[in-house]
């Protein structure tokens, strides 16, 4: 039986693709993006988040923290546990919902979200991921439904300062991709600073206007969500400022629908 | 020229501007809004009292006060409007009860000494106790804090195509008829032929009111509008209703009446009952789609009556129609705190399914709701009721239904505190050398038994009497066979399908999840420990935190789950089993109503960490952070599965910010869940979409958004009218959603 870590299991999620869906976090990734919104999913090991804010200083961590200050993010799971918790949601999915393998890059452990999308499809179940392209497996990839990517910054050497690699090299995956013929939906965390200008926007606007297979492109702002995680894995923080609603609207222009 | 949107708009203000002064005069509320209007300037009314105990009971006395109330309401007519008639006050008001006695009567210094002069230590003044006493069921009842149901409002619902076929004046014929066949019954008709000559003379108050406004009126369209308006209502003085407009009034006047009686009253299926009326008038040309909206529209306003849209007849096949359509155009038009209920079945009309998530949506403001027919009807022709009539049961209260005409089931009144029950479970487990879950339950299982049988005792008390404490005088007049018999609809109905709920189930299903894991699988906590801790309500944050960790009711792990499972299946087996004479059946649901609060109170601490006195869980709803991402098909499925079966609900209650858009599927995904519950087996869905920035603003200025209503059980409400406590619980619900 195909295992692999997971670092949590979403459900009701409206926001992971179409439809009312699961989604399922993988832990590993390539890239160090420096806004991560998961940081926990970078590292593929399992590890141990600290919320101080909720430890009541009882001191008795050896015995179990039941506070929820002390949390371990990462459990080895095997398709059947992951897809009995996918199936508990079977009725809501409809024809639109129901799995998203996220991450994290999925693509890290491509044996066990191979194998997820191939139970979810016997249960006549539509699967969807959401990775960064960074890597490619071009079995993987089509054994699912919808490939939703990112483009996070249209140049090798900016890609490769606030990602760690060049962008070249998840533009190529982007092409191909667009081969195997599966519906794919292009996405930009706009992070201030980053790549929150028009030009920038645009530039990746036009890249991807050029790949047949993207029918969507569309913009996220940035979230500080992550710094909360990043705090409680000791990591270091770096917060972004929160795009505004104006600054979306006129970046919006460079989004598009086909 | 003012059109229909402009007229709309007023109407709209006045209300916003009435919520206001309501809350004013009444004070904070945690009831639904009935469409009431303010008190008139100097409005006063002495009531007349039967009984020693200062308050009255009975046919003639009920009829007598009925008359002082309604005789003493001003007539209510707004140019803006094109129905009139408003209630401002209600009987049970004036029945002594401190409890029950709005702000305006306590500042009322004459009228408050008046009518509580002689406040006994009788919680309730509305039952008579010197006459039907029960205090051999005080004391089990306190122990299981049970909410009896004796003299409780009768929550049933009348057929109001009796009403709209006789008209009042085919009422007073009627009463003559049998009157004369039924010797020896003149008390009940007197009080009968009474209460309606009152209602005649409010809308002869209305005749005049209209006349006096159309003599100054100086805008046509608006004195045309009066004209029509003066000319309904004298036709509907006492010939029965002849077209839409008519039966709109019609209905508008009754509800007026039977909410001023018993502030009770329920409403129908709008798009058919009102169906003939449309269709003819719309043959004849007399009716068009925009003014049937505003008629619709306005019947709204003047009181957010439970109607219930779509459907399907006892063959299944679909009634949804053209005006199923209109009513929800119309809701939206008004767009105040409808309570509006789509039934859902498999057959009905998918595009109409569509619209109405559509204005969940477009308008935020908690309607409308789903009920499930199929579970609903499965399990009520459990009851021994044919599927024809089945299918007449319609959804009329918050969370209950009811056969219009036929059922007298005392619904919503009576509800069982299961974590009470399981309080003094806990404290006889305490006393005992041998403990386990296993032991627990037993003795839950005995306690609940007799909460049973003591409930039972109440519910036989209230029906064989509540004919002579507070028959349902204006009910009756379209409950069948009440008037041909000279019998209260409470001694004549064909059904008497009792409601008993539970409340407080996922409190109990996680304490005995949280005994099964960390006490006895775990070994976390010694019998001992878990006892001191809920002694000293957990002085030890580290205990409560052990407790309140498990895996929780609808969270679709651990074993919660199937705690609240098996505490269904008890429940169910507790009530049925319970023998009831006269044809009475007991009906189980989940349901705790807006009482969460004073229920919490009454409870210690519980093994699910949490502390004494903190309010208990909502309906069949989990508790609050049952899961981190607070999935609501989670809770959808994990409250599908434990329908009790018979009938009766055990509602799925969401609020939730989709922080997505109708048109980016957001429509779609709320489908799914309706759908996907309705297919589990679920029964009925409130479903909140909230505007997260609107409701959080109205936390902290509610007068900011008189207009925000939310759903606070079954039924919407104003959230500036909540207590602060209430809206805390609302705002705490929601963001957990988020
Ligand atoms: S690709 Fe996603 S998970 Fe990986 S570092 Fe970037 S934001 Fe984080
Ligand atoms: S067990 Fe948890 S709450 Fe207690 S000290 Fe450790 S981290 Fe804090």
């Amino acid at each position: 039986m195909t295992k692999g870590i997971v670092a949590d299991i979403e459900r009701s999620s409206l926001h992971d693709g179409p439809g009312i869906r699961t989604v399922v976090f993988l832990k590993g990734c390539p890239l160090r993006c420096e806004w991560c919104h998961n940081p926990e999913c970078i590292k593929k090991e399992p590890q141990t988040l600290f919320y101080s804010e909720k430890c009541i200083g009882c001191g008795k961590c050896e015995e179990g923290c039941f506070s929820g200050a002390k949390i371990i993010c990462g459990k080895e799971m095997t398709t059947d546990e992951v897809m009995k918790m996918v199936l508990l949601d079977k009725s809501y999915y409809a024809e639109d919902g129901g799995l998203t393998i996220s991450g994290g890059e999925p693509l890290m452990q491509g044996e066990f979200t191979l194998s997820l999308a191939k139970a979810a499809k016997e249960h006549g179940i539509h699967t969807a991921i959401e990775t960064s392209l960074a890597l490619y497996d071009s079995e993987v990839l089509s054994s699912f439904d919808l490939i939703m990517f990112d483009l996070k910054l249209p140049d090798d050497e900016r890609h490769r300062k606030y990602t760690g690699i060049d962008a070249k090299i998840v533009k190529d995956n982007i092409l191909k991709c667009s081969e195997l013929g599966i519906p794919m939906l292009a996405r930009t965390p706009v992070v201030i600073g980053v790549n929150a200008d028009a030009e920038t926007i645009s530039e990746i606007s036009d890249f991807l206007k050029k790949v047949p297979n993207v029918y969507k492109y569309e913009l996220l702002p940035y979230h500080p969500l992550g710094t909360v995680k990043q705090k409680a894995l000791g990591i270091s923080v770096r917060k972004f400022e929160i795009p505004t609603k104006s600054l979306m609207e006129e970046l919006n222009n460079y989004a598009f629908i086909r | 020229m003012l059109s229909y949107a402009d007229r709309i708009a007023s109407m709209r203000e006045t209300k916003i501007r009435h919520t206001l002064e309501k809350r004013t005069q009444n004070g904070f509320t945690d009831l639904d809004d009935f469409g009431t209007v303010p008190l008139s300037e100097g409005y006063e009314v002495l009531p007349y009292y039967n009984s020693e105990n200062g308050s009255f009971y009975g046919a003639a006395a009920m009829a007598e006060n009925f008359c002082r109330v309604l005789d003493a309401h001003e007539a209510y007519v707004d140019p803006m409007e094109m129905l009139c008639g408003r209630w401002r006050d209600m009987l049970v008001n004036y029945r002594g009860d401190i409890h029950y006695m709005p702000d305006w009567m306590k500042k009322n210094e004459k009228l408050r000494n008046f009518v509580a002069g002689d406040v006994t230590a009788q919680w309730s003044k509305r039952w008579d106790e010197k006459r039907f006493p029960y205090d051999d069921l005080k004391p089990l009842q306190k122990l299981y804090n049970i909410q009896t149901g004796i003299d409780g409002d009768a929550h049933f619902a009348c057929d109001y195509s009796i009403g709209l076929e006789l008209g009042f004046g085919g009422f007073l014929d009627k009463i003559e008829k049998y009157r004369t066949i039924n010797k020896g019954k003149d008390e009940f008709y007197d009080a009968e032929e009474k209460c309606v000559r009152a209602m005649i003379r409010f809308i002869d108050r209305h005749i005049a009111k209209i006349d006096e406004l159309l003599s100054k009126e100086k805008r046509p369209e608006i004195a045309d509008s009066l004209g029509k308006m003066l000319k309904c209502c004298k036709n509907v003085r006492t010939d029965a209703p002849k077209n839409f407009h008519e039966a709109c009034q019609w209905v508008s006047f009754f509800n007026c009446f039977s909410r001023i009686y018993t502030r009770d009253g329920a409403g129908f299926q709008l798009d058919t009952v009102l169906l003939p009326y449309y269709e003819n008038d719309v043959k004849n040309g007399v009716l068009d789609d925009e003014t049937a909206k505003f008629l619709i529209a306005n019947l709204l306003l003047i009181d957010p009556h439970y109607y219930q849209l779509s459907g399907v007849d006892a063959q299944d096949k679909d009634i949804t129609n053209h005006l199923s359509y209109l009513v929800l155009e119309a809701a939206d038009m008004i767009n105040i705190s409808c309570n509006l209920t789509v039934r859902y079945h498999k057959n009905c009309d998918q595009e109409f399914f569509k619209e109405a998530v559509k204005y969940l949506f477009k308008n935020k403001n908690g309607w409308p709701r789903f009920c499930g027919d199929a579970a609903l009807l499965d399990g009520y022709m459990k009851n021994g009721v044919s599927k024809e009539i089945a299918r007449e049961r319609i959804a009329v209260g918050c969370n209950w239904m009811c056969v219009p005409g036929r059922e007298f089931p005392m619904n919503d009144t009576v509800k069982i505190n299961i974590a009470k029950v399981m309080e003094v479970a806990l404290a006889e487990l305490k006393t005992k050398k041998e403990r386990s879950l296993a032991r627990l339950k037993e003795i839950y299982q005995k306690h609940l038994k007799k909460a049973v049988e003591v409930t039972a005792a109440g519910i036989n008390l209230h029906l064989d009497h509540i004919a002579d404490v507070t028959p349902e005088l204006i009910m009756n007049l379209m409950f069948r066979g009440s008037l041909e018999k000279g019998e209260d609809a409470s001694r004549c109905a064909e059904l008497y399908t009792v409601g008993v709920d539970g409340a407080g189930l996922a409190v109990v299903a996680d304490s005995f999840a949280a005994i099964e894991e960390r006490v006895e699988k775990q070994k976390l906590l010694s019998w001992d420990e878990l006892f001191d801790a809920l002694d000293n309500d957990f002085a030890d944050e580290r205990i409560r935190l052990i407790l309140s960790s498990c895996a929780k009711y609808c969270s679709g792990e651990g074993c919660a789950d199937n705690h609240a499972k098996w505490l269904t299946e008890s429940f169910a087996d507790a009530v049925r089993v319970q023998e009831m004479p006269y044809g009475r059946v007991l009906v189980p649901g989940w349901f705790s109503w807006a009482r969460t609060i004073e229920y919490g109170k009454a409870v210690g601490a519980t093994p699910n960490g949490r502390k004494a006195g903190e309010p208990i869980s909502h309906g069949a709803n989990p508790n609050p952070h049952f899961r981190q991402d607070g999935a609501v098909t989670a809770q959808s499925n994990g409250i599908a599965a434990v329908q009790l079966g018979y009938g009766n609900t055990a509602p799925l209650q969401i609020e939730f910010d989709p922080k997505i858009s109708a048109s980016e599927g957001g429509i779609e995904a709320v489908m799914s869940l309706v759908k996907g519950h309705f297919e589990r087996g679920g029964t009925l869905i409130n479903i909140n979409v909230l505007d997260s920035e609107k409701l959080l603003a109205a936390a902290d200025n509610p007068d900011l958004y008189p207009d925000l209503v939310v759903r606070v059980t079954g039924f919407t409400a104003y959230f500036a009218s909540l207590s602060p406590e209430f809206r805390q619980l609302v705002i705490d619900r929601f963001l957990e959603g988020m």
